[in-house]
Protein backbone atom coordinates (compact mmCIF):
# COMPACT_ATOMS: atom_id res chain seq x y z
CA UNK A 1 0.00 0.00 0.00
CA UNK A 2 1.32 3.37 -0.66
CA UNK A 3 1.88 5.82 2.15
CA UNK A 4 -0.27 8.33 0.68
CA UNK A 5 -3.03 6.16 0.46
CA UNK A 6 -3.34 5.19 4.44
CA UNK A 7 -6.48 7.36 6.32
CA UNK A 8 -4.64 9.60 8.64
CA UNK A 9 -7.81 10.37 10.53
CA UNK A 10 -11.11 7.85 11.59
CA UNK A 11 -12.99 8.92 8.86
CA UNK A 12 -16.20 7.39 9.35
CA UNK A 13 -17.00 8.41 5.98
CA UNK A 14 -13.70 6.78 4.12
CA UNK A 15 -13.45 3.31 6.43
CA UNK A 16 -15.64 0.13 5.90
CA UNK A 17 -15.88 -1.47 9.05
CA UNK A 18 -16.75 -5.20 9.77
CA UNK A 19 -19.49 -6.51 11.18
CA UNK A 20 -18.18 -6.20 15.14
CA UNK A 21 -17.38 -2.75 14.06
CA UNK A 22 -20.64 -1.89 13.33
CA UNK A 23 -21.83 -2.70 16.08
CA UNK A 24 -19.41 -1.00 18.36
CA UNK A 25 -20.19 2.49 16.41
CA UNK A 26 -23.79 1.66 17.05
CA UNK A 27 -23.69 1.12 20.60
CA UNK A 28 -22.06 5.05 20.63
CA UNK A 29 -24.73 5.95 18.12
CA UNK A 30 -27.40 4.47 20.57
CA UNK A 31 -25.29 6.34 23.67
CA UNK A 32 -24.99 10.05 22.22
CA UNK A 33 -28.72 9.44 21.57
CA UNK A 34 -29.98 8.69 24.83
CA UNK A 35 -28.00 11.30 26.42
CA UNK A 36 -29.64 13.68 24.53
CA UNK A 37 -32.88 12.13 25.67
CA UNK A 38 -31.99 12.59 29.48
CA UNK A 39 -33.03 16.06 29.72
CA UNK A 40 -36.16 14.57 28.02
CA UNK A 41 -36.68 11.72 30.70
CA UNK A 42 -35.61 13.84 33.78
CA UNK A 43 -38.80 16.48 32.90
CA UNK A 44 -41.04 13.71 32.64
CA UNK A 45 -40.23 12.37 35.60
CA UNK A 46 -40.68 15.96 36.99
CA UNK A 47 -44.24 15.87 35.55
CA UNK A 48 -44.87 12.77 37.02
CA UNK A 49 -44.02 14.07 40.81
CA UNK A 50 -45.01 17.45 40.70
CA UNK A 51 -48.66 17.13 40.68
CA UNK A 52 -51.81 14.70 39.81
CA UNK A 53 -52.39 16.64 36.66
CA UNK A 54 -48.57 16.29 35.44
CA UNK A 55 -48.94 12.39 36.33
CA UNK A 56 -52.57 12.30 34.86
CA UNK A 57 -50.89 13.91 31.55
CA UNK A 58 -48.53 11.38 31.57
CA UNK A 59 -50.80 8.67 31.68
CA UNK A 60 -53.10 10.10 29.01
CA UNK A 61 -49.49 10.54 26.65
CA UNK A 62 -48.88 6.88 27.00
CA UNK A 63 -52.34 6.83 24.83
CA UNK A 64 -50.99 8.73 22.00
CA UNK A 65 -49.99 5.69 19.26
CA UNK A 66 -47.20 8.43 18.27
CA UNK A 67 -45.37 8.41 21.89
CA UNK A 68 -45.96 4.47 21.93
CA UNK A 69 -43.93 4.00 18.64
CA UNK A 70 -41.46 6.55 20.06
CA UNK A 71 -40.50 4.87 23.15
CA UNK A 72 -40.37 1.90 21.69
CA UNK A 73 -37.48 3.17 19.61
CA UNK A 74 -35.55 4.47 22.70
CA UNK A 75 -36.37 1.30 24.46
CA UNK A 76 -34.75 -0.60 21.07
CA UNK A 77 -31.37 1.91 21.61
CA UNK A 78 -30.98 1.47 24.87
CA UNK A 79 -31.39 -2.02 24.37
CA UNK A 80 -28.94 -2.10 21.80
CA UNK A 81 -26.83 0.10 23.75
CA UNK A 82 -27.13 -2.62 26.68
CA UNK A 83 -26.52 -5.54 25.19
CA UNK A 84 -23.49 -4.27 23.13
CA UNK A 85 -22.35 -2.57 26.30
CA UNK A 86 -22.41 -5.87 28.10
CA UNK A 87 -20.20 -7.21 25.49
CA UNK A 88 -17.38 -4.79 25.95
CA UNK A 89 -17.21 -5.19 29.33
CA UNK A 90 -17.22 -9.36 28.98
CA UNK A 91 -14.40 -8.34 26.00
CA UNK A 92 -12.47 -6.26 28.99
CA UNK A 93 -12.46 -9.09 30.97
CA UNK A 94 -10.70 -11.06 28.00
CA UNK A 95 -13.78 -13.17 26.97
CA UNK A 96 -14.89 -13.58 23.66
CA UNK A 97 -11.67 -11.57 22.16
CA UNK A 98 -10.96 -14.41 19.46
CA UNK A 99 -12.01 -12.52 16.19
CA UNK A 100 -15.16 -15.67 15.39
CA UNK A 101 -16.20 -15.05 19.06
CA UNK A 102 -16.50 -11.48 18.98
CA UNK A 103 -18.40 -11.80 15.97
CA UNK A 104 -20.61 -14.09 17.15
CA UNK A 105 -21.25 -11.92 20.36
CA UNK A 106 -21.79 -8.81 18.30
CA UNK A 107 -24.65 -10.85 16.40
CA UNK A 108 -26.05 -12.48 19.36
CA UNK A 109 -26.27 -8.34 20.57
CA UNK A 110 -28.63 -7.99 17.65
CA UNK A 111 -30.51 -10.97 18.48
CA UNK A 112 -30.74 -10.04 21.77
CA UNK A 113 -32.11 -6.52 20.44
CA UNK A 114 -34.33 -8.08 18.46
CA UNK A 115 -36.15 -10.11 21.15
CA UNK A 116 -36.35 -7.39 23.43
CA UNK A 117 -37.91 -4.79 20.58
CA UNK A 118 -40.06 -8.46 19.83
CA UNK A 119 -41.46 -9.31 23.48
CA UNK A 120 -42.09 -4.90 23.96
CA UNK A 121 -44.40 -4.99 20.64
CA UNK A 122 -46.14 -7.67 22.21
CA UNK A 123 -46.87 -6.24 25.31
CA UNK A 124 -47.68 -2.87 24.01
CA UNK A 125 -49.77 -3.65 21.09
CA UNK B 1 14.15 9.76 27.55
CA UNK B 2 14.92 6.42 27.62
CA UNK B 3 13.78 3.76 25.06
CA UNK B 4 12.19 1.49 27.41
CA UNK B 5 9.92 4.50 28.57
CA UNK B 6 8.38 4.51 25.26
CA UNK B 7 7.87 2.25 22.92
CA UNK B 8 10.56 3.55 21.23
CA UNK B 9 14.33 1.03 19.78
CA UNK B 10 17.72 3.03 19.67
CA UNK B 11 19.08 2.62 16.26
CA UNK B 12 22.07 2.42 15.22
CA UNK B 13 23.22 5.61 15.55
CA UNK B 14 21.92 5.93 18.87
CA UNK B 15 18.69 7.83 18.29
CA UNK B 16 15.51 7.11 19.33
CA UNK B 17 12.86 5.53 16.66
CA UNK B 18 9.16 4.88 17.85
CA UNK B 19 8.57 1.03 17.59
CA UNK B 20 4.70 1.66 17.61
CA UNK B 21 2.21 4.29 18.41
CA UNK B 22 -0.19 3.36 20.97
CA UNK B 23 -2.77 5.57 23.24
CA UNK B 24 -4.54 6.98 20.22
CA UNK B 25 -7.65 8.75 20.24
CA UNK B 26 -10.29 7.89 23.55
CA UNK B 27 -7.81 5.41 24.70
CA UNK B 28 -5.52 7.89 25.80
CA UNK B 29 -8.22 8.29 29.02
CA UNK B 30 -6.98 7.12 32.00
CA UNK B 31 -7.68 4.47 33.73
CA UNK B 32 -9.65 6.58 36.47
CA UNK B 33 -12.06 7.28 33.43
CA UNK B 34 -12.11 3.85 32.35
CA UNK B 35 -13.33 2.69 35.69
CA UNK B 36 -15.87 5.25 35.97
CA UNK B 37 -17.47 4.24 32.77
CA UNK B 38 -17.72 0.42 33.62
CA UNK B 39 -18.76 0.79 37.72
CA UNK B 40 -21.35 3.69 36.63
CA UNK B 41 -22.60 1.09 33.66
CA UNK B 42 -22.74 -1.99 36.30
CA UNK B 43 -25.20 0.56 38.33
CA UNK B 44 -27.17 1.96 35.94
CA UNK B 45 -27.97 -1.79 34.21
CA UNK B 46 -29.06 -2.92 37.63
CA UNK B 47 -31.04 0.03 38.67
CA UNK B 48 -32.88 -0.37 35.33
CA UNK B 49 -33.38 -4.09 35.77
CA UNK B 50 -34.72 -3.26 38.86
CA UNK B 51 -37.28 -1.03 37.87
CA UNK B 52 -38.12 -3.18 35.09
CA UNK B 53 -38.76 -6.08 36.78
CA UNK B 54 -40.47 -3.93 39.64
CA UNK B 55 -43.04 -2.47 37.53
CA UNK B 56 -44.02 -5.36 35.27
CA UNK B 57 -44.65 -7.12 38.08
CA UNK B 58 -46.73 -4.32 40.25
CA UNK B 59 -47.40 -1.49 37.69
CA UNK B 60 -48.25 1.75 39.10
CA UNK B 61 -51.65 2.55 40.42
CA UNK B 62 -52.14 6.24 40.72
CA UNK B 63 -49.93 9.25 41.34
CA UNK B 64 -51.05 8.37 45.30
CA UNK B 65 -49.21 4.87 44.82
CA UNK B 66 -46.38 6.79 42.69
CA UNK B 67 -45.41 9.54 45.00
CA UNK B 68 -45.47 6.70 48.00
CA UNK B 69 -43.00 4.63 45.67
CA UNK B 70 -40.63 7.74 45.30
CA UNK B 71 -40.75 8.63 48.56
CA UNK B 72 -39.18 5.94 50.29
CA UNK B 73 -35.94 6.98 51.55
CA UNK B 74 -33.75 3.87 49.87
CA UNK B 75 -35.54 4.59 46.28
CA UNK B 76 -34.65 8.21 46.50
CA UNK B 77 -31.19 7.18 47.56
CA UNK B 78 -31.01 4.82 44.39
CA UNK B 79 -32.22 7.57 42.65
CA UNK B 80 -29.59 9.28 43.33
CA UNK B 81 -26.34 7.46 42.35
CA UNK B 82 -29.13 6.46 39.44
CA UNK B 83 -28.72 10.25 38.61
CA UNK B 84 -24.75 10.58 39.35
CA UNK B 85 -23.77 7.67 37.60
CA UNK B 86 -25.65 8.44 34.06
CA UNK B 87 -24.48 11.91 34.58
CA UNK B 88 -20.60 10.63 34.96
CA UNK B 89 -21.40 7.82 32.03
CA UNK B 90 -22.43 9.90 29.80
CA UNK B 91 -19.36 12.36 30.36
CA UNK B 92 -17.24 9.78 30.07
CA UNK B 93 -18.71 8.82 26.62
CA UNK B 94 -19.66 11.74 25.24
CA UNK B 95 -15.86 12.88 25.45
CA UNK B 96 -14.54 9.51 24.08
CA UNK B 97 -17.00 10.40 20.73
CA UNK B 98 -15.17 14.01 20.72
CA UNK B 99 -11.47 12.68 21.58
CA UNK B 100 -12.14 10.30 18.27
CA UNK B 101 -13.79 12.45 15.87
CA UNK B 102 -13.72 16.23 16.09
CA UNK B 103 -10.00 17.01 15.73
CA UNK B 104 -9.98 20.73 15.62
CA UNK B 105 -8.84 21.56 19.39
CA UNK B 106 -11.13 24.80 19.39
CA UNK B 107 -14.19 22.64 18.32
CA UNK B 108 -13.69 19.95 20.73
CA UNK B 109 -12.62 22.12 23.45
CA UNK B 110 -15.65 24.84 22.70
CA UNK B 111 -18.39 21.39 22.29
CA UNK B 112 -17.10 19.02 25.64
CA UNK B 113 -17.16 22.74 27.42
CA UNK B 114 -21.20 22.94 26.87
CA UNK B 115 -21.61 19.74 26.95
CA UNK B 116 -20.13 19.60 31.24
CA UNK B 117 -22.02 22.40 31.72
CA UNK B 118 -24.94 20.90 30.42
CA UNK B 119 -24.85 17.62 32.33
CA UNK B 120 -23.77 19.64 35.31
CA UNK B 121 -26.84 21.28 35.05
CA UNK B 122 -28.62 18.23 34.20
CA UNK B 123 -27.35 16.81 37.72
CA UNK B 124 -28.62 19.86 39.64
CA UNK B 125 -31.92 19.20 38.24
CA UNK B 126 -31.64 16.07 38.85
CA UNK B 127 -30.21 16.87 42.43
CA UNK B 128 -33.36 19.48 43.07
CA UNK B 129 -36.50 17.14 41.99
CA UNK B 130 -35.14 14.47 44.78
CA UNK B 131 -34.51 16.84 47.50
CA UNK B 132 -37.79 19.01 47.03
CA UNK B 133 -40.39 16.33 45.73
CA UNK B 134 -42.62 15.91 49.04
CA UNK B 135 -45.33 13.31 50.27
CA UNK B 136 -48.02 14.57 51.65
Amino acid sequence: MRKSDRPVFLNLFRIQLPFAGVTSIVHRVTGVLWVLLLPVATYFLQLSLENREGFNAIMALWENPVVRVLTWLFAIMLAQHFFSGVRHLLLDLDIGVKKQQAVRSAKLCWLGTAIVALILGVCWW
Amino acid sequence: MLARDCHCRTNTRGMLVVKRVQFLGSSRSGLGEWLVQRMSALYIAGFLLYLIIRFSADPVADYDAWLQWFGNGMVRAAFGVFGLSLVAHSWVGMRSVYLDYLHPFWLRLTVTGLTGASLLALLVWMGRLLVETRIP
